[in-house]
């Protein structure tokens, strides 16, 4: 096996400019100087509790259930939930089938793809409570899980900042 | 959680380097009207700094802002990066802690020269869900359970064993991985916990070796596809790695 064909496939090594995968590090590692004033970071939890739901909700075990039970234990040729549940299971080591894990790795990236879109919108929705958010939906519920615990200061006063990314 | 609105004087700190580090010119830092960098010397040692914008949050453009000045820094000598937020009341405080840390700064910034950090997290994967029903005895028990009397709460019960079982197959592939990875690196610590990872981990690593690294992480990959998804990143500040002890 050419090892040098599993970059993208297999371990994904992420540039340098991603932040997402290093996040943690960026707000939880790195020096600290105990009589410096750390800038508060609401929102940041607001993001792991939301990641949490992604990884461990009820719906995620049904679907583990599903698969699972798809199993078949005495000719077993699937391998993936994706592909069990796309109904290739027992005596299914055809093209299809193939086809079908390759497809299932796909929707895998995309879950993962998923809780960094979260963390995205977690970091994102720390930026303007006070704007009005008819133009960007999607920032919407995370906005407003924050807004509970958001800092009371000054800034609430001030003129909102237009968002720049995405 | 509340933090004080920073006094007009109070400046934002990137990092740490030696006195002698050049640091390019014309970069600016974090916040909505991003300020220029300087830096403010005191001893062996020098703080990268800005005035602190009038209020910072952890957006994508100033957590990016931080950490491109961090790498940027990192491409002319050492540099101890601050963890993202750290403002200081002025720059005379700022030269005050510079000496009264000066020893352990200096032990650090030697210890992390030529030297980059890599950080590896594994997930659980879905991947060969067929040997875990074989293998997990709570799985297979649950599963026949389910079989005789199927119904909402046997499903759950069922997909929650599930969840835990390739957790506790990816968390072993990891102990794994981490001792392999331990071994070629010039040190390794754990990183914060993170939702949904087995694994977080941070190894301090000689620019020089990153290929190696890499090839290394990406061999361990393939044998425990089955069982974890490995992702790298890198080459990141070393925010791991900012004490002088070892």
């Amino acid at each position: 096996m050419p090892t040098g064909t599993y970059t993208e496939e297999v371990v994904r090594i992420q540039r340098t400019g991603t932040l997402y995968d290093c996040l943690e590090l960026i707000l939880d590692r790195g020096m600290v100087i105990d009589v410096f004033i750390r800038v508060s970071l609401v929102g940041i939890e607001i993001l792991k509790i939301d990641a949490r739901i992604v990884v461990a909700s009820v719906d995620t075990y049904l679907r583990f259930a599903e698969a699972c039970n798809r199993v078949d234990l005495e000719f077993d040729r699937s391998k993936t939930v994706p592909e069990l549940l796309g109904g290739v299971a027992g005596g299914g080591g055809s093209p299809a089938g193939r086809m079908a894990t390759g497809l299932g790795k796909k929707k895998a990236k995309k879950a993962v793809a998923g809780v960094g879109e979260k963390v995205k919108r977690a970091v994102g929705a720390d930026d303007d409570e006070e704007e009005e958010g008819e133009r960007e939906e999607r920032e919407s519920r995370p906005r407003r899980r924050a807004a509970p615990t958001r800092r009371r200061s000054a800034s609430a006063s001030e003129p909102s900042e237009p968002s720049e990314e995405d | 959680m509340t933090a004080p609105a920073p006094a007009p004087r109070s400046v934002y700190v990137y990092g740490v380097v030696r006195a002698s580090h050049t640091v390019p010119p014309g970069r600016i830092g974090v916040g909505e009207r991003p300020a220029p960098v300087r830096t403010v010397r005191a001893g062996a040692l020098a703080a990268v700094i800005s005035d602190a914008p009038a209020r910072l949050r952890a957006k994508r453009r100033d957590l990016l802002a931080h950490q491109d000045l961090a790498l940027t820094l990192g491409r002319d000598g050492p540099v101890l990066p601050m963890r993202f937020g750290m403002v200081a009341p002025d720059e005379e405080s700022v030269r005050r802690q510079l000496l009264s840390t000066q020893n352990d700064c200096l032990a650090a910034l030697e210890r992390v020269e030529g030297r980059v950090e890599m950080n590896l997290k594994a997930l659980p994967t879905e991947a060969d869900l067929g040997s875990l029903v074989r293998e997990d005895p709570e799985v297979g028990r649950l599963r026949t359970a389910a079989r005789r009397a199927p119904g909402y709460e046997a499903s759950v019960r069922l997909g929650e064993a599930v969840a835990r079982g390739l957790r506790r197959r990816a968390a072993a592939a990891a102990a794994t991985v981490l001792a392999e990875l331990s071994a070629v690196a010039d040190a390794t610590v754990h990183g914060p916990e993170v939702e949904g990872c087995v694994l977080n981990a941070s190894f301090l690593l000689d620019r020089r070796e990153r290929r190696r690294f890499e090839d290394a992480v990406e061999r361990l990959a393939a044998a425990q596809r089955d069982r974890a998804e490995l992702r790298l990143t890198g080459p990141l500040p070393c925010y791991s790695f900012t004490e002088g002890r070892a």
